[in-house]
């Protein structure tokens, strides 16, 4: 073996999946040998470009219920989105807003606008084609994340990051819901939101001419442990009938839980003790927010990788099937 | 195994990629041919579009792997050269019709495109000057 296939096949090694590996390493070793020119002793900067995204097809391609985990988490992500935006729109229509402090027209802040949008998004999963609704949620994250520059331009006020940026990460997630779902489940946004209604206009009676502030750092807490808690039960019951679709859309769901369990979270970073304050500072909520984007966005490459790995450690010895014709490898 | 047993992923992708993108048809006329291997298929996949496309192996097998999921190519037969497989890949049944189905449309399209073109030669220019 010399030292250029070597190369070729420790960067093979480096990016592939193991199964995929072992059936189409040395066959994808001898492609790269045969275009390589004699001279040359290491691969070539585009090779290895070419391999890792080689290998990140495979290893996506191997995941087959990532899609189904896609769909699934965007489906959760949704109800939440939803149900979070009908309690905060609650907030918007029932606090009192006294002539002294601004506000906009009847509504608290700008934001009534994106979780009105978010409500049509939740109705036309119900009642419309998949492009509508893609291009509703599209819209919905698209005016949440405009509250923060447009308050700032007019002056006008806004809920707190600590509720828009959930928001727009669960936003994100609802992307990936297909409305290619049996009556029921697309009733799901909406008929969640419909049972927190009551419940909403509970909280924001208990919270009088408090705004969003001390709604949020009841809510959001509860909404994260619900997400989680929901996740974590329909991943269990579909692995038990080897369906991981539910273990990826979980692993999807851990940013946006993350993001709304900011403020719980937060208060880890900050003093414990006697005179701690009851909401974590600007800074500790800033880096816990940034913290988990970076571990979200981490989450799924590496687990794509681990799964790439274990579910070659869990084959029998030998070189297995064929990936392209699925043949054992005696008839291969 | 049947030859054919993922004619849903076919569907999909002959839906998704229509018209087919032109490495992809590229890559079912070089096997319309003959059975060919991963280097064979990047050199003549070169050589049909005058060196215009040049296919990474990355991008070469990702493209296969889609093919033969999809049934329009299967493996031919193996070889081992220098200690390493050489795997031969050739066009199935539906793969060709595929292609023949491709080639078609776009025999039309051409046809469309020279009908118009000649029509645009023939047809007086409209005047549009000051007289």
């Amino acid at each position: 073996m010399t030292d250029l296939e070597r190369r070729y096949a420790r960067w093979i090694a480096l990016f592939y999946p193991a199964d995929y590996r072992r059936t189409r390493g040395s066959e994808l070793v001898d492609t790269y040998l045969s275009l390589a020119a004699p001279i040359r002793g290491r691969p070539s900067p585009a090779d290895i470009a070419d391999l890792a995204a080689g290998g990140l097809r495979q290893h996506l391609r191997a995941a087959r219920d990532l899609g189904p985990g896609f769909r699934l988490a965007g489906l959760l992500a949704l109800t939440t989105a939803t149900t979070c935006a009908t309690g905060w729109a609650t907030i918007e229509a029932f606090t009192p807003t006294p002539p002294w402090s601004p506000h906009v027209g009847p509504f608290l802040s700008l934001a009534i606008v994106a979780w009105a949008v978010w409500l049509v998004a939740a109705v036309l999963f119900v009642a419309a084609s998949g492009r509508w609704f893609r291009w509703a949620a599209g819209l919905a994250v698209l005016v949440t994340v405009a509250i923060v520059p447009a308050a700032a331009l007019t002056g006008l006020p806004r809920p707190p990051l600590l509720v828009l940026l959930p928001q727009i990460v669960l936003g994100v997630v609802a992307l990936g819901a297909t409305v290619q779902h049996l009556w029921w489940v697309r009733l799901m946004p909406v008929a969640v939101a419909a049972a927190v209604l009551p419940v909403a206009v509970g909280v924001e009676s208990g919270f009088y001419f408090s705004g969003y502030y001390y709604p949020a750092a009841k809510t959001l807490p509860a909404a994260a442990a619900t997400l989680l808690v929901s996740a974590l039960l329909i991943a269990i019951g579909l692995a038990a009938r080897r369906d991981y679709s539910g273990t990826w859309a979980m692993l999807i769901l851990l940013t946006p839980i993350g993001m709304l369990a900011v403020q719980p979270l937060s208060m880890l970073f900050d003093d414990f003790g006697a005179g701690r304050a009851v909401n974590p500072t600007w800074s500790s909520a800033a880096a816990t927010s940034m913290l988990v984007a970076v571990i979200g966005s981490m989450l799924l490459p590496l687990a794509l990788v681990a799964r790439g790995r274990l579910a070659a450690g869990r084959r029998p010895l030998g070189p297995g099937p064929c990936p392209t014709c699925g043949a054992s490898s005696a008839s291969a | 195994m049947p030859e054919f047993p993922y004619a849903f992923v076919a569907d999909i992708l002959c839906r998704v990629e229509a018209p087919l993108r032109e490495p992809t048809f590229l890559i079912l006329t070089a096997l319309a041919g003959r059975p060919m291997h991963g280097y064979g298929l990047i050199a003549e996949v070169a050589r049909l579009s005058d060196g215009r496309i040049s296919l990474r192996p990355g991008t070469l097998y990702g493209a296969l792997d889609r093919l033969v999921d999809g049934g329009l190519v299967a493996v031919d037969h193996e070889d081992v050269v220098d200690g390493r497989l050489r795997r031969y890949y050739r066009l199935t049944e539906p793969g060709g019709d595929l292609l023949a189905a491709e080639v078609e449309r776009m025999r039309r399209n051409v046809q469309a495109a020279t009908a118009q073109l000649r029509a645009a030669k023939v047809a007086p220019r409209p005047n549009r000057g000051f007289a």
